[in-house]
């Protein structure tokens, strides 16, 4: 074999290496860009990376109504994909760099530690927090500093098949206990049937479920970072779904998968707690059994308060080195704040708006066919309400996320079980901060 | 005797293309990884937020790479891989290549550009096309097996290895057989006319004529196939978002890929890159080592 298809694959990585470091040399932090005012009447352009389905009408629209300041969009791949990488290269090379990028909420951090995003309270962004929900500008903001303006988030539900659900006798489950108890009626009913998958390889979705019950596993504590990853809110969690796993109640294939979407499709996974985007994936994928879904809350882990949580979450940053930074905000504020703007952005399907006062009258605020009609989004607007506001993110995100997987995927297989993952990624995650030069705090 | 200058300034013509392109494309990148799996980057100020700088950092991303048990397993899986696919590779590419040689084949060119298709195919794809035969509910193969009773999960973590290797073996198998198959033709057929006056079958012809007469295409292509299952990457790549059993450190090239692009450390991904190119040529020049010895002997 072998030749050079597959000798390529270093000689890539290295001269991906080369462009990444290219001529920065020894040089990893800049000080402030000499940024400059456009003179009335002087055109400027602004270019924009994003990923995001829609935006290009967005930017479109803009453009329409804003012939001096001129956005221009680049469609880069998804964050996780490459876009980041993209990213960072062009801010490690000094130059190439857009003036506005897609930041997801969990990768703000990393650029912060890169000196990549352009601190917007200098630019008077105390002035838009009005204009955004509360937690979600939290979700930008680190250390006194805004640092890019949200655009939109997941806030969570249950998606379940009401048709199986009263062919089984089930009622949607308001706790988690309930939720375990519909898991086993199913199995006895169905045995091909599963209430739902835990993908072992996607440890942004248990995330999201341990931020539910309060735990708050990154924040920032004075001068350090905090970390908290194995506390008791997670751990029992963990533990919930290691005894799910044991008594066969969830099968333990992949989200997003063709395996899955077989199992959606053909009534053998019959709920997907999941983000109020998840809609347009079941919608997408198992057409075929439009009408049999609804939405209901997420189950709950306490009587006493409602909790939701959240999966999922998107900014528009400035990147250091943008000319105007003014022109780049006021561009930035008005795609997520613009209710002109955020119904085209609903309509290419970017999540829930993260603008106060955005579902009305929006094309969020509709009933649904695939879900028997039913306005699921009201579902969803208070599960927005009820997120944990304190929830933030480390530098190393993306580390921790695959380390649980990695942990995740040995439970599956047999060696230890969810606690002893969540346990071994507090201790790894402590490692990769101070690995990078930075000093946490632990419990 | 002496060479005169004149050819030794044509000689270093004809080199320098080949040079250039070599020093380029290959020592510098090289170079420039060794250097930077040497650096280190400290932080100031509250939260590491007050600016940077990068520092020498010696040998400590190498130590860090080989004290990262998800790393260190990668380098075992991946040997446990080449422990695997090079002997059944060779083995495969040689028996094709035997076939299309021997005195009863018929329509040897179309069997062999069948055999060698796979290659044409990229291995991304080939991969893509393999998962949708892995994946449960949508495979013909999981379903066929299913309804006679037998259950296999062909991207589990017991059975992703070797499904590995067979997109692997797919992929590479036709194409080390052409290799085989150029060097077989060139064997003089009196060589063989000579042997059957002697009394030898097919099977002798195979033994003492056309085996020791490859073994430099054989000797090439497990050099090649040594060096390219230690740099999988693409497959488990591509399988990975359908498996529960692959995760980014699976092989070691996928682990200097996360370090290097999801997790912004390009000195770790750096250090972890020199080792496996270190790896890479140990083995190469180890196996060459061993055959030139025995050669000698």
């Amino acid at each position: 074999m072998k030749r050079w298809r597959h000798r390529r694959g270093p000689v890539t990585l290295l001269a991906g290496l080369i462009l990444a470091l290219g001529l920065t040399g020894c040089t990893g932090s800049k000080g402030a860009d000499p940024t400059s005012t456009p003179q009335p009447g002087e055109k400027i352009e602004l270019t924009f990376w994003s990923w995001v389905p829609g935006v290009d009408k967005a930017v479109d629209l803009w453009n329409s109504q804003n012939p001096d300041v001129q956005v221009k969009l680049e469609n880069i791949p998804a964050g996780a994909s490459g876009g980041y990488a993209k990213m960072h290269a062009a801010l490690q090379a000094g130059s190439g760099a857009p003036d506005l990028a897609q930041v997801e909420y969990q990768n703000i951090p990393e650029f912060l530690l890169e000196n990549g995003l352009v601190d917007l309270s200098k630019y008077g962004a105390a002035d838009d927090q009005s204009k955004f929900i509360d937690w979600q500008w939290q979700q930008v903001s680190y250390g006194g500093s805004v640092y890019a303006i949200p655009q939109a988030s997941g806030p969570m539900g249950l998606f379940y098949r009401e048709d199986l659900f009263k062919k089984f006798g089930i009622e949607p489950p308001t706790t988690w206990d309930e939720f375990r108890t519909a898991a086993e009626t199913i199995r006895q009913k169905d045995p091909k049937a599963y209430i739902c998958t835990f993908p072992p390889g996607n440890s942004a979705w248990f995330t999201a479920l341990a931020w539910q019950n309060g735990a708050k596993w990154f924040g920032v504590d004075g001068d350090n970072w905090t970390v908290n990853i194995d506390s008791p809110e997670t751990e029992q969690v963990a533990q919930f779904w290691d005894s799910m796993i044991k008594d066969g109640l969830v099968k333990t294939e992949p989200d997003f998968s063709n395996e899955w979407y077989k199992d959606l499709q053909d009534g053998h996974i019959l709920t997907w707690p999941t983000a109020q985007w998840g809609d347009a994936i079941v919608s997408g994928n198992a057409p075929k059994t439009s009408g049999k879904w609804r939405a209901a809350p997420m189950p709950q882990w306490s009587d006493s308060t409602f909790a939701s949580a959240n999966w999922g979450g998107s900014s528009t940053a400035l990147l250091t080195g943008t000319k105007y930074p003014e022109a780049a905000k006021k561009f930035a504020v008005w795609l997520n704040s613009d209710p002109a703007s955020i119904n085209l952005l609903i309509q290419g399907g970017y999540g829930w708006p993260a603008a106060t006062d955005a579902l009305q009258g929006s094309a969020l605020d509709k009933s649904y066919d695939f879900f028997g009609g039913q306005k699921i989004n009201d579902v969803f607007a208070e599960a927005d309400a009820a997120i944990d506001k304190d929830w933030g993110w480390i530098p190393t995100t993306a580390a921790t996320y695959q380390h649980l997987n990695d942990g995740f995927q040995k439970a599956i297989s047999g060696q230890g079980t969810f606690v002893d993952a969540v346990k071994a990624a507090q201790e790894q995650t402590v490692a990769d901060l101070e690995a990078k030069g930075l000093t946490v705090q632990q419990p | 005797m002496t060479i005169r200058s004149s050819e030794r300034r044509a000689a270093a013509g004809f080199l320098l293309p080949f040079a250039a392109l070599y020093a380029v494309c290959f020592l510098l990148p090289i170079g420039y990884a060794a250097y930077q799996s040497m650096l280190r980057i400290e932080r100031t100020g509250p939260l590491g937020l007050g600016g940077s700088r990068t520092v020498f950092a010696g040998l400590a991303n190498y130590q860090a790479a080989l004290t990262d048990s998800a790393f260190t397993q990668s380098i075992l899986r991946v040997l446990t891989f080449a422990g695997i696919e090079v002997p059944l590779m060779i083995a495969m590419a040689t028996c094709l290549a035997l076939l299309l040689d021997s005195a009863s084949a018929w329509a040897v060119p179309l069997f062999r550009s069948s055999f060698f298709l796979p290659y044409g195919v990229p291995g991304v794809i080939a991969s893509i096309l393999w998962g949708f035969l892995y994946v449960p509910g949508v495979s013909p193969i999981v379903g066929g097996l299913h309804s006679l009773g037998l259950e296999v999960n062909f991207l589990g973590s017991g059975a992703i290895l070797w499904s590995i290797v067979n997109i692997v073996t797919w992929e590479f198998a036709g194409y080390n057989m052409l290799v085989l198959v150029a060097q077989l033709k060139a064997i003089d057929v009196e060589l063989y006319e000579a042997a059957r006056i002697d009394g030898a079958n097919a099977w002798h012809l195979i033994r003492h004529i056309k085996l020791p007469l490859i073994r430099p295409a054989l000797t090439l292509t497990t050099v090649f196939t040594i060096i390219g299952t230690l740099q999988l990457f693409a497959e488990p790549l591509v399988l990975r978002p359908i498996s529960t059993a692959i995760n980014t450190s699976y092989t070691p090239n996928l682990a200097a890929y996360t370090q290097a692009f999801v997790n912004n450390n390009y000195s770790l991904a750096a250090a972890q890159s020199v080792i496996l190119a270190a790896a890479a040529c140990l083995l190469s020049f180890g196996f060459l080592f061993l055959v030139g010895r025995k050669e000698n002997r």
